[in-house]
């Protein structure tokens, strides 16, 4: 019989999928409490990261098939507008100390007192709204086009962003960038988080911000927003002679996912602590974000986190050296000879080579991206079995 | 009254006229057939029509509003909604996601939304592929996902850019039976067709178009009757 296309499972999620999701959310809250390495720590704060900027993308480019190659732009508006205002709120470690006290006391006066002052993490909404503003202008300008004209289109607002803030340098510092020492405190609940050296707050910030991003992949997903994303994505001449307004559902999916994306530029500002025009305003950044989407699976709520699993230790991996010493370490390979010398020295500065590499093999292999390629599998082995 | 009004309508490719001058009224109710040699600016006429781009010069006035420079998904939700002669499947959903995508231009309600574009799926029978992906369908399944799709929007008048197109007779008949269902839903209907019998039977009037001009008008029988078209058209085949 002649069997048109596959079958298209309708992912409702299932009981087994919402077990599988409390349980590995349950594991990795749990997790700070038994690993105590700050490396492990750490890695999974580049974990959660990546996995915060690949699903932000993913609404613009995987649900609506825009492939904005400008994120930085919006990463850049959340880093700057947090760490801007945090030192514009003049923080004062005193003040603070009193803020805390009173805020054992009783929440009310503790955030009466807080009301006085530009509160420092008010930078985080400056930033989201930054993103929200420039969204909204980019949108207006790139999605006059299509294709490959929008992509150049988003890469060069992106660029004109990041030569902007490095030449205002009242306000941002230029190229020197915004370095802060001390993160003012978060009060959560009346409990004041002022201890940032143990990791623990990134971490929880992070993945809250991790499910934050999941849950509105989700809603749109689940929603006409989605519907029209995804009918905009596969052919947008279609959508629009279906009723969508491409301008109003174009625009929208690239502000929400703005908005997102300058979350995850907050959050790196803040654990990372500096912040300059090439490090969060650069086109290298802007594709890593689109990375994370394609390596993974665009278009799919898990995708981005598959993305941040291959990604995020592969370049670990291949910054630290850690295959060729190993291979030296291990006695395979002599470390005087040519290829030993050259595991050891050449191929620590090479990591971005192999690292575009692999990414192009993957892209080359996996158009789906690693969980379409793991679904197919899958998928077939079901069909051989049945 | 006339629920679609065309006057004058002229398109311009650079120095090509792909429609010069076209005129003609369709009433509400009824089967207009469009028809022309290859190239004669048919489909540029839907382009038109609906929005796609707007017309060089003339008048397109549906429901007694003038409709130029009206973007496609403001017509569509005026009610006039179109099929594309080069199907355009939205590949990766199934086909009744791609019909809900249509009903979602009359309502915001997911459920809803899924229950109408299940009727639609039904009207043209493709039940038993709702859950396949729209790209994987063979093209006689494709040309009625067109149609589900667009009758999801819930159109007064109904533009039909050869839905027979590349379909063997058996399923060229299915689409001709369903054309005279949704004539009975109400639903007025311009259609395409290079398929002369087809559409001498179904349409209640005809429109004869001839490098972009306006070659004749007339019932069925006054078309195959005009020495003009049988010169200029039914001659040369
Ligand atoms: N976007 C465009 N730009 C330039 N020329 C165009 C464009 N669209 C159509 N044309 C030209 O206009 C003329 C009319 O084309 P149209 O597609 O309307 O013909 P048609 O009657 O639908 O033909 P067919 O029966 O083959 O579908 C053709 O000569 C075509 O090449
Ligand atoms: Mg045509």
């Amino acid at each position: 019989m002649n069997h048109p296309g596959i079958l298209h499972n309708r992912h409702g999620a299932s009981p087994l999928a919402i077990i599988a999701f409390i349980a590995i959310v349950a594991l990795l809250i749990a997790f700070p409490g038994f690993v105590e390495s700050p490396y492990a720590r750490h890695i999974m704060v580049l974990l959660f990261l990546s996995t915060i900027m690949g699903e932000s993308w993913n609404i613009i480019g995987g649900y609506t098939g825009q492939y904005s190659v400008g994120h930085a732009a919006y990463f850049g508006a959340g880093a700057y507008g947090t760490l801007i205002v945090m030192n514009a709120a003049q923080f004062d470690q005193d003040k603070l100390l009193e803020l805390k006290d009173l805020a054992q006391d009783s929440h009310l006066s503790a955030l009466l007192l807080s009301a006085h002052y530009l509160h420092p993490w008010t930078g985080v909404l400056v930033g989201m709204l930054a993103a929200l503003t420039l969204s909204l202008i980019i949108g207006s300008i790139c999605f006059r086009l299509r294709g490959p004209y929008f992509v150049l289109a988003s890469i060069a607002v992106a660029e004109i962003v990041r030569i902007s803030v490095l030449n205002l340098s009242d306000l941002t510092q230029g190229a020197e960038g915004i370095l802060i020492s001390d993160l003012p405190p978060i009060i959560i609940g009346g409990r004041t988080i002022t201890d940032f050296s143990t990791k623990v707050p990134f971490y929880y910030i992070g993945l809250g911000l991790v499910l934050l991003t999941i849950l509105v992949t989700w809603l749109v997903q689940n929603s006409k927003l989605g519907y029209f994303f995804q009918a905009i994505r596969e052919d947008q001449d279609a959508a629009h002679s279906l009723g969508i307004s491409l301008t109003f559902y174009k625009n929208s999916a690239l502000a929400i996912s703005a908005v997102l994306t300058s979350l995850a530029g907050s959050f790196y500002a803040i654990y990372i602590k500096f912040i300059d025009p090439t490090t969060v305003l650069s086109l290298d950044l802007s594709v890593q974000i689109v990375l994370i989407s394609i390596i993974g699976g665009i278009g799919t709520i898990y995708g981005p986190v598959v993305g941040a699993l291959v990604l995020v230790p592969l370049s670990e991996i291949l910054r630290s050296n850690y295959l060729g010493e190993s291979l030296v370490n291990s006695g395979l390979v002599n470390p005087d000879s040519a290829v030993g010398n050259f595991l050891t020295e050449n191929l620590s500065h090479a990591h971005v080579l192999i690292y575009g590499i692999l990414v192009v093999l993957v892209i080359l292999f996996m158009p789906e991206g690693v969980l379409g390629f793991i679904r197919k599998i899958m998928a077939k082995k079901r069909l051989g079995r049945s | 009254m006339a629920i679609l009004e065309i006057k004058h309508v002229s398109k311009f490719f650079g120095g090509l006229a792909a429609n010069s001058d076209v005129s003609f009224e369709i009433n509400p109710g009824m089967i207009m057939g469009l028809i022309g040699p290859n190239g004669a600016g048919k489909t540029t006429l839907f382009n038109c029509i609906t929005g796609y781009y707007p017309p060089s010069k003339g008048e397109v006035i549906f429901d007694g509003r003038r409709m130029n420079g009206l973007q496609p998904d403001k017509v569509c939700k005026l009610g006039m909604a179109r099929t594309w002669q080069k199907v355009r499947p939205l590949a990766k959903m199934s086909v009744v996601d791609n019909v809900m995508v249509g009903a979602l231009c009359r309502t915001n309600s997911l459920k809803l939304a899924r229950e109408m574009a299940m009727e639609q799926v039904r009207v043209v029978r493709l039940e038993h592929r709702s859950n396949f992906l729209a790209g994987g369908l063979p093209i006689g399944e494709r040309k009625k996902l067109e149609v589900a799709r667009v009758l999801a929007t819930q159109p007064k008048l109904l533009l039909l850019d050869e839905v027979m197109g590349g379909l063997n007779p058996a399923e060229s008949e299915e689409i001709i039976q369903l054309i005279l269902d949704i004539r009975k839903l109400g639903i007025t209907q311009m259609v395409i067709e290079h398929d002369m019998k087809a559409i001498m039977r179904i349409s209640d009037r005809i429109v004869v178009l001839n490098s972009g001009e306006k070659l004749a008008e007339g019932t069925p029988d006054e078309i195959v009757n005009n020495p003009e078209v049988v010169a200029a058209y039914l001659g040369s085949e």
